[in-house]
């Protein structure tokens, strides 16, 4: 009797392990589910408590804006009943993270925060939900004329929308009214007068600029930054990666030539780190995203109150002027269930209605509205909101390309654009190098 | 209860038959006969299976795709067989000669210097001292903190603009350039000393242990015959503690072959590729590209290099004991 139980629980572990083995073997081979029935009646869109007791965990990266959503989702889930709960994330374990989550098809996560240049990636795989179905339906109460054209390309790719604008930032200049008052010289304009005035101010323990120049995206994305401040492309006509033309290489000498006015650790800068160098004050100049423009003005976080001053980022002289735009989306996993979706686009839609918009902002969100730009309420409390209308007018959110090939892209950049700043190569055969790593990494 | 049991029992062997493996089958009657002869086997189970489903299975599952051209973030999930190619790519590839000549750096600079180190602090703090008893226990901390915490803590600790080193080098008139971390020629020495940092201790522990456990009597007898203090560590104490030190080298260079958070969190293999090791080539290929084929390879040759190396040390150890 003993002897036979002995057996039984023997063969039960073996067909655990078979099963268990035999699934592992077999690749998902189930194809992608059809995405959400487009033909779903529009009706039941105001159902009272359909959504009650719904849980949503949302993704978000760690940048200012998750001070936004600690205070305005208590808010949601008190209007709708529905729960969300935030999960805050570095931006490369949010990436990696989120890709886990898409191919293992687990949603753990029903709402992300994409980056700009996610866009591409997760359109070309299905990873999050067409939202164009759901804003159809729901056009009336959108106002989508209200939202910046610009923004619309935070998560658009090939005509669909893949995620929703959430947080719309522009490349802007940061520079001390004080130092640039004491040394006599005009805040900057064109990329020519931005390195000669970081050459002016240069001088003992005090630096011209800060820049970013650590390995990885750091590095890759304020290169690419300064090749579209040239007028220049990483991509050729055809839309293929061209790193290595005589342009991009000037513009890496360029770039090379800036660090020798920044502070000597700034190849090893995070955005952090960058940041950092310029709340301390010991540079004078600092390119970067406009959301962390009111930081400056918080003491607690900055020694540099009141003596910060914003103005378009410079562009090389002649050019037709463009400004960066980056930013966030947020968009729906296409693997979560049905209802979970429809709960998720409700906290969507709310999030960037006007109203809403006007508290995202003033708890360190970032604009998307024309409507929140223009709000004399807020203007007077953020004065460079009309220089940033202006950049956002201009706005060009496809400097970093949005191909599902970015993050290869953004690797070999990472790598070569660091190893030419710290003299491993020079500007030539950095870009070579990127471009070979590049086509290897293709297919 | 029980008859749940048997129920349940009745399923699972229904799913065994029906998955039909013959070789399977004539395999565990073997394993069934055996059990029946020696029922203490049994003990045995529980850790077996642990270690098929945690070690022998993905070891297997990396070593088949690593002959798959296969994308993890393909939407079909398309794995195309291309037999050793993956193989062939990264012995083309210029980053894995460079992160293999890196790693091989940082095992030798690392294991090296800590095994000079935690035996000196071994023989420093064997003495059953209340100093060395205080001493030994705050040793320990820096090991029982997090490779990720520790490197992150020292890539302030290192930078060139507001870390506490360079400003004491500074005070001191020295040059730090871009900061440790961000010279080219400094970077590998300043991330081993962030290795060494954390797992001398271990090392310290180790030896202690092997100390300790010495016989008396050699000792006693080398005192009579008039030997020195020096005589005796060189003659009794080395040759005394090479299985210790077998399990310290060991221990050490596996794990520092697989180095990973550290050089993560402080350089990301920057600058350039100065402190690329092999683990974080992978990673790269693996997580960033999610190119699983050819990151299994890559991590097969790793393992490859590890475990010939691994041999080689222990035959070369056993016969100089034999």
């Amino acid at each position: 009797m003993q002897k036979k139980s002995i057996k039984v629980v023997f063969y039960l572990l073996l067909a655990f392990a078979l099963i268990l083995g035999v699934a592992g073997c077999s690749p998902a081979a189930t194809p992608a589910e059809p995405e959400a029935p487009a033909e779903e009646p529009a009706a039941p869109a105001v159902e009272e408590n359909k959504f009650e007791g719904v849980e949503l965990t949302l993704a978000a990266m760690t940048d200012q804006y998750v001070t936004a959503f600690r205070v305005l989702i208590p808010r949601f889930t008190e209007e709708t009943g529905i729960e969300v709960t935030m999960d805050e994330l570095g931006y490369v374990d949010l990436y990696q993270k989120l890709t886990a989550d898409f191919v293992g098809k687990t949603a753990q996560y029903d709402l992300m925060t994409v980056d700009i240049v996610w866009s591409g990636e997760y359109a070309a795989n299905l990873y999050t939900l067409p939202l164009d179905d759901f804003m159809e339906r729901d056009k009336a109460e959108l106002n989508l004329d209200d939202i910046m054209p610009v923004a619309w390309t935070l998560g658009e790719y090939e005509g669909k929308h893949w995620a929703y604008p959430m947080a719309g930032y522009a490349n802007v200049l940061n520079y001390r009214k004080d130092i640039l008052e004491a040394a006599g010289i005009t805040p900057p304009t064109t990329q020519e007068e931005l390195l000669a005035a970081a050459k002016a101010l240069t001088k003992d323990e005090m630096y011209g600029i800060a820049l970013l120049g650590a390995k990885g995206s750091a590095v890759a994305q304020d290169y690419m930054a300064f090749v579209q401040q040239h007028g220049g492309s990483i991509l050729d006509a055809d839309g293929k990666v061209a790193l290595n033309t005589p342009d991009n290489v000037a513009v890496l000498e360029y770039f090379g030539e800036l660090f020798n006015y920044a502070p000597p650790g700034s190849t090893d800068y995070w955005w952090d780190q960058r940041e950092t160098a310029f709340r301390t004050g010991i540079v004078a100049m600092m390119e970067g995203w406009s959301i962390a423009r009111a930081g400056y003005e918080n003491p607690e976080i900055s020694s540099v109150v009141g003596m910060v001053d914003v103005t378009a980022a410079p562009v090389s002289e002649g050019m037709e002027p463009q400004y960066g735009f980056g930013g966030w989306g947020i968009g729906i996993n296409a693997s979560s269930s049905e209802l979970k979706q429809e709960a998720a686009w409700e906290f969507i839609k709310w999030l960037t209605s006007e109203e809403i918009q006007k508290e995202w902002v003033k708890n360190d969100g970032a604009p998307i509205r024309r409507s929140t730009l223009t709000d004399p309420e807020l203007v007077a409390m953020y004065p460079w909101f009309p220089l940033m209308l202006e950049s956002f007018e201009k706005g060009d959110g496809d400097y970093r390309p949005r191909i599902p090939e970015y993050s290869i892209i953004q690797d070999a950049l990472g790598t070569y654009v660091n190893a030419f700043l710290v003299g491993q190569e020079t500007a030539e055969s950095a870009l070579q190098k990127a471009q070979e790593q590049v086509e290897a990494n293709i297919k | 209860m029980l008859c749940n049991v048997r129920m349940s029992a009745q399923t699972g062997i229904r799913t065994h038959e029906t998955t039909g493996a013959t070789l399977v089958q004539s395999l565990t009657q073997t394993i069934i006969k055996k059990l029946k002869s020696d029922p203490y086997f049994w003990l045995l189970f529980p850790l077996l299976l642990y270690v098929v489903l945690i070690a022998i299975y993905p070891l297997f599952f990396s070593f088949r795709i690593s002959l798959f051209d296969y994308r993890l973030t393909d939407p079909n999930q398309i794995q195309t067989f291309v037999g050793l190619k993956n193989y062939i790519r990264a012995f083309k590839d210029p980053i894995v000669l460079i992160s293999l000549t890196n790693t091989l750096i940082f095992v030798a600079g690392t294991v090296s210097i800590e095994l000079l180190l935690g035996l000196g602090l071994a023989l420093l703090f064997s003495p059953e001292t209340k100093l060395a008893q205080f001493v030994r226990s705050f040793l320990l901390i820096p090991m029982a903190l997090p490779p990720l915490v520790v490197g992150l803590i020292w890539k302030s600790l290192y930078n060139a603009d507001f870390g506490v080193i360079p400003f004491y080098l500074k005070q001191l008139g020295m040059d730090v350039g871009r900061g440790p971390l961000g010279e080219l020629s400094l970077a590998m020495p300043a991330v081993i000393l962030i290795d060494i940092w954390q797992w001398t201790p271990l090392l310290m522990v180790i030896f202690l242990a092997g100390l300790k456990s010495l016989p008396q009597e050699p000792y006693e007898a080398a005192y009579v015959d008039g030997s020195s203090r020096w005589q005796s560590f060189i003659y009794l104490t080395l040759p005394l503690m090479k299985p210790t030190f077998l399990i310290a080298f060991l221990l050490r260079t596996v794990q520092s072959f697989k180095v990973f958070d550290t050089i993560y969190a402080t350089t990301s293999g920057g600058p350039g590729n100065a402190t690329t090791v092999l683990n974080f080539h992978i990673y790269t290929v693996g997580l960033t590209f999610f190119d699983m084929g050819y990151a299994s390879a890559l991590a097969n040759i790793l393992l490859i290099v590890v475990t010939v190396l691994s041999i080689i040390y222990i035959m070369v150890m056993t016969r100089r004991q034999l």
